[in-house]
C-alpha cells in the first residue's frame, strides 16, 4: 500500500465526512422540525393565547364569581378541594407533586397528613439540591411540559421568566373563586403589603401565592457589641462608640475590629467581624443591592433602560464590599448561602445580614451556639447629600422571597392552588412558617395576638418589632424578564471585585456592558415598561434621592 | 412442509437480511433515542428561540447561519474553550503518567496486590458529584487540606483560600479529576502491559536491555493502540467535564474564571434561557471534537490497513 493510496483514501474519507456532516445538518434540521409534538400544538397554542388575553383584559375583568362559603382562607381551600373530589374533577387519592428545594421540607411536610385527612387527596414533596437545581428543573419543565410537578416553590426573581415561559399558571380565577384574602380590604389577614402584591402579581394578574417575606435584616452578636472591654478598645481605636452599625463605613470598622481581635469560637476556630454574602454562586448581589440603593443608586434609567450600575454609587458599593472582604469569614466569598447560617450559629461571625429565617436558626437550641445572643436591626445605610443636606439613607432589599406557583402543565391545577391557599392561610401558615425552615413571616396578622406569641418564640420579640421597620424601608428584588441573567452577571462581577480579580470600576463597567446586551436581546421597550412598574415600589425616601440626583423626574 | 422449514432454516443461517432484520428493533429504538433529540438540537441551532419567547420551539423563526457566526465572535466561548483545552492538556498526561507508573508498580508481585488493586479502582466508581463535593469540602479555608496538611507542615499562617483564587480553584478541579480518573488509565495500561508476552521481555533482558529501555522499546510500542484508545476516551470525557466544576466553583471565583465549555453551554441554555444559541455552540463543539477525534484515531486506521 503506497502512501499516495493512503492519502487518497484519507481524502475520500474526509470528503465523505464533510459531505455527510452538511447533509446531516440539513436532514437533522428538517427532522428536528418534523419532530415537533403535533398533538401538542393545539393545546399549547391555547395556553399562549390565554396569556395574551390575560394582558389584554386587565382592567375590564368580568365580575368575580361568588366566593366559596367558608369562615376563613383555610376552610375555603379545604371546602374547594372536597368539592373537586366530590364532583369527580379530581379523583379521590390523587397526588399533587410539589417541587421544592432540599433541606427545608419542614415548612410543608408535617402538614401533608392533615391535608390528606381533610380532602382525600395527597401531596408529595420532591426536593432538589440547591436553588439553582430547582431553577434548572423548573425551566426544563417549561420546555418539556411533562406535568411532572403540579406546584413549585420559586424565587420571586424567577417569576417573570416563569410566566413568560408559560410555566406559571394564571391564578386570577382561583383567587376570585376561593378568595385567599389578599389586599388592603383584608387588613386582618392579608400578606404584608406591598410585598404580597409585587411578589405574586405580574401585569396586573396573580400568578403565585406568597410563601415568604424575605427582607434582609442586620443580625449581630449583642453580647459582643455590649462587652465593655471591647467597647473601650473600639473607641480608642476608631474614636467613636461601639454600637450597632448605622452605616456601611461603620460596618467595615466593626468587622475589622473584631477580626483583628482574634476571638475564638467554641471549636477553636477564629471569629470574624463580618459575614456578608459575596459568593459567585448567586448571593453576592443581595449585599451589593442593599449598599447600592442606600447610596442612592438606581439599576436602570427610567427613561431608556440604560444600565446605571457603573455610576459612582455602583462603584462605591462594590468598593465597600471589596474593602469588607478581608474582615469577613472566608466562606463568604466561596460558599453558598447556607454557610452563613452555619457559621453565624457556630458563633464565627459578629455582624451579618441575611433573611429573617437566620434568627429562627440562631434561636434553635438544637443547632445554635448563639441562642439569645443575637440582636436584629435595619440594614445599615449610607450618608447621601440631598439639596445640600446630608441624610442617612437606609434601604433593605427583599431578595428571593419564595413564592408558590401552579404549573400550567399540571393535571390538577385547581387542587394545587387550593393546597397553596391552605398551607399559607393565616391559621395553618402560622404553624408552618414559624417552624425552622426557609419560609418567613409574611402576614400582617402574625405580628399581632393571637399569633404573635408563636412567632415571638420563633424569632424573638425584638426581631418582630425591627422587621416591621425593615419592611417599611424595603424594596423589591429585580423581577423583570431575564432577572436571573442580569443578577448572575452582577453577582459574578461583584465577587470578582471582592477576590481582587477586578477593580470595582472594571467590575461595574463589565456588568453594565453585559446588562446592555441582555436588554437589547430581550427587547428594550418591554424591559423598560417592566422596570418602570417597579420604581414606585421603592421606599419614598429612596425615590426622593433619585429625584434629587436627577435620575427620576 | 419439511421443504419450507429447510428453506427457512437455510435463509436464517445464511442470509445477511435476517441478521439485519433481527437487529432492527434495537436499531430503531437506539436511532430514535439518538436521532430525535439530536435532530431537534440541529433545528434549534438554526433558529432564534428561547423558552421566554412566548411561543413553542417548533414555531421559532429561522435565524440561519448568524447564530454560528455569533459563536465565532463570542469571547466567553473562546475562553471557555481555552480553559477546557488547558484542562484536557493537563489532566491527560498527568493521568497517563500516574496510571503508567502505577501499572508498572503493579506488574511485580507484592503482598496485598489484589486488595490494593480494588482500592485503587474505587474513585472511578464514585459519582462525579460526590467527588466534586468531597474535594470542595476538603479544600475549603477551614477544610482538612488546610488544617490537617498545610498548617501542621508549614505553620499557622500557611492556609490557602483555594476557591477565591482563579488559578488555585482550577488546580483543585484538576486534582479532583486526576484523583478520580487515574485509575482508568491504570486499569487499561495495566491490562495491556500484563498481556505483553513474557518471552519478549526475557529476550530483551538477555540482550542486556535496561528496564527503561525495555519499557520504551518493547512494552510501550506493543500497547500503543491500547494507550491511544485510552487517551481518546479520557480526552473526550475530560472535554465534557461539568459536574466537578459546577459543584466546586460554579465557574467562579469572579467572572467565569473556571468556566469550561459544558458549564458555559449549561449557563446559556438553563440560566440565560438562550437555548438556540446553546444548541449552535454545542453543534460547533461537537463538530470540532469529531474532527479532532478523527485525526487522533487516524494512526490506528493506517496500521489496521
Amino acid at each position: 500500500m503506497s502512501e499516495s493510496k493512503e492519502k487518497q483514501v484519507s481524502r475520500r474519507t474526509y470528503l465523505q465526512v464533510a459531505g455527510g456532516t452538511i447533509a446531516g445538518l440539513v436532514v437533522g434540521g428538517a427532522l428536528g422540525y418534523l419532530a415537533k409534538p403535533t398533538e401538542l400544538v393545539t393545546e399549547v397554542t391555547t395556553v399562549t393565547r390565554s396569556l395574551t388575553e390575560t394582558v389584554t383584559v386587565t382592567g375590564t375583568a368580568p365580575p368575580p364569581p361568588p366566593a366559596l362559603p367558608g369562615a376563613g382562607v383555610s376552610e375555603r381551600a379545604l371546602a374547594g378541594a372536597k368539592q373537586l373530589v366530590a364532583s369527580g374533577a379530581v379523583p379521590a387519592g390523587a397526588t399533587i407533586k410539589l417541587l421544592h428545594v432540599a433541606g427545608s421540607k419542614n415548612n410543608f411536610e408535617p402538614f401533608f397528613a392533615d391535608w390528606e385527612a381533610n380532602t382525600g387527596t395527597k401531596v408529595e414533596v420532591v426536593t432538589l439540591g440547591g436553588e439553582p437545581d430547582v431553577y434548572t428543573k423548573a425551566f426544563a419543565e417549561a420546555t418539556a411540559k411533562t406535568g411532572a410537578f403540579d406546584i413549585i416553590t420559586i424565587f420571586s426573581t424567577w417569576k417573570g421568566d416563569a410566566i413568560e415561559s408559560g410555566l406559571a399558571k394564571d391564578l386570577e380565577d382561583y383567587y376570585r373563586k376561593y378568595n385567599p384574602e389578599y389586599g388592603s380590604q383584608y387588613p386582618d389577614t392579608t400578606p404584608i403589603e406591598p410585598l404580597g402584591d409585587y411578589t405574586t402579581m405580574y401585569k396586573g394578574r396573580h400568578y403565585a401565592v406568597d410563601l415568604d417575606a424575605d427582607v434582609f435584616t442586620l443580625t449581630y452578636r449583642k453580647d459582643l457589641l455590649a462587652n465593655p472591654d471591647y467597647a473601650s478598645q473600639f473607641k480608642s481605636k476608631f474614636g467613636y462608640d461601639l454600637n450597632v452599625p448605622d452605616t456601611w463605613e461603620q460596618v467595615k470598622d466593626v468587622s475589622k475590629f473584631f477580626t483583628e481581635l482574634d476571638l475564638k469560637a467554641s471549636d477553636g476556630e477564629k471569629v470574624y467581624g463580618g459575614y456578608f454574602y459575596a459568593d459567585a454562586g448567586w448571593a453576592a448581589f443581595t449585599t451589593w443591592l442593599c449598599i447600592f440603593v442606600s447610596k442612592g443608586g438606581i439599576l436602570f434609567s427610567p427613561t431608556d433602560m440604560k444600565a446605571m450600575i457603573n455610576t459612582q454609587e455602583g462603584i462605591d458599593a462594590t468598593q465597600v464590599m471589596a474593602d469588607l472582604a478581608p474582615y469577613m469569614h472566608p466562606d463568604a466569598l466561596s460558599m453558598d448561602w447556607a454557610s452563613l447560617y452555619k457559621r453565624y450559629t457556630e458563633g464565627k461571625a459578629v455582624l451579618t445580614m441575611a433573611w429573617p429565617s437566620l434568627i429562627k436558626w440562631a434561636q434553635d437550641p438544637e443547632t445554635s451556639q448563639v441562642v439569645d445572643k443575637s440582636g436584629s436591626a435595619l440594614a445599615p445605610g449610607s450618608k447621601v447629600t440631598v439639596g445640600g443636606k446630608e441624610i442617612l439613607l437606609k434601604a433593605a432589599n427583599n431578595p428571593v422571597n419564595w413564592i408558590g406557583i401552579v404549573s400550567s402543565f399540571s393535571k390538577y391545577p385547581e387542587l394545587g392552588y387550593l393546597f397553596w391557599q391552605w398551607i399559607t392561610s393565616p391559621v395553618v401558615g402560622a404553624d408552618s412558617v414559624s417552624r425552622v425552615g426557609i419560609m418567613d413571616i409574611f402576614r400582617e396578622c402574625w405580628f399581632r395576638p393571637p399569633y404573635r406569641e408563636t412567632f415571638e418564640k420563633a424569632y424573638t420579640p425584638q426581631f418582630l418589632d425591627v422587621f416591621a421597620d425593615c419592611i417599611a424601608h424595603s424594596f423589591p428584588d429585580l423581577m423583570i424578564k431575564g432577572s436571573s441573567e442580569y443578577l448572575d452577571k452582577l453577582t459574578k462581577n461583584v465577587n470578582a471585585a471582592c477576590v481582587k480579580a477586578k477593580t470595582a470600576r472594571a467590575a461595574m463597567d463589565d456588568t453594565a456592558k453585559d446588562w446592555e446586551a441582555i436588554t437589547d436581546r430581550l427587547g428594550r421597550d418591554a424591559q423598560l415598561d417592566a422596570w418602570k412598574s417597579f420604581i414606585p415600589l421603592y421606599p419614598s425616601d429612596v425615590q426622593d434621592v433619585w429625584k434629587a440626583k436627577g435620575y427620576l423626574s | 412442509m419439511m421443504k419450507t422449514t429447510n428453506r427457512l432454516t437455510q435463509w436464517v443461517g445464511k442470509t445477511e437480511s435476517f441478521k439485519k432484520l433481527s437487529t432492527l428493533p434495537l436499531s430503531l429504538v437506539l436511532n430514535f433515542v439518538l436521532i430525535v433529540p439530536f435532530a431537534i438540537m440541529i433545528f434549534l441551532s438554526f433558529t432564534r428561540w428561547e423558552p421566554l419567547s412566548g411561543y413553542d420551539w417548533w414555531h421559532a423563526p429561522i435565524a440561519g447561519i448568524p447564530r454560528f457566526v455569533e459563536a465565532f465572535g463570542d469571547a466567553r466561548l473562546l475562553w471557555a474553550l481555552i480553559r477546557t483545552t488547558i484542562f484536557v492538556a493537563v489532566v491527560l498526561p498527568v493521568e497517563f503518567l500516574l496510571g503508567l507508573g502505577m501499572a508498572l508498580l503493579f506488574l511485580g508481585d507484592f503482598r496485598g496486590k489484589k486488595g490494593f488493586t480494588s482500592v485503587i479502582l474505587y474513585p472511578m466508581m464514585m459519582p462525579w458529584v460526590v467527588v466534586g463535593l468531597g474535594f470542595y469540602l476538603m479544600f475549603q479555608f477551614f477544610g482538612p487540606v488546610n488544617l490537617l496538611l498545610l498548617r501542621p507542615l508549614l505553620g499557622e499562617g500557611a492556609v490557602i483560600d483555594w476557591f477565591t483564587n482563579p488559578v488555585l480553584a482550577f488546580v483543585v478541579v484538576i486534582i479532583a479529576d486526576v484523583w478520580q480518573w487515574t485509575p482508568l488509565m491504570f486499569l487499561i495500561i495495566y491490562a495491556g502491559l500484563a498481556a505483553v508476552p513474557k518471552r519478549l521481555i526475557e529476550a530483551a533482558e538477555v540482550l542486556g536491555a535496561s528496564s527503561v529501555r525495555i519499557l520504551r522499546t518493547v512494552r510501550l510500542p506493543l500497547i500503543k493502540s491500547l494507550v491511544v484508545v485510552a487517551l481518546i476516551i479520557r480526552a473526550l470525557e475530560a472535554f465534557k467535564v461539568f459536574d466537578i466544576v459546577y459543584i466546586m466553583t460554579g465557574g467562579g471565583p469572579g467572572v467565569n474564571s473556571t468556566e469550561v465549555i459544558s458549564l458555559y453551554v449549561y449557563n446559556l441554555a438553563i440560566v440565560y434561557h438562550n437555548t438556540s444559541y446553546a444548541c449552535a455552540v454545542s453543534l460547533l463543539i461537537m463538530i470540532a471534537i469529531a474532527l479532532v477525534t478523527r485525526l487522533a484515531i487516524r494512526p490506528l486506521e493506517v496500521r489496521a490497513e
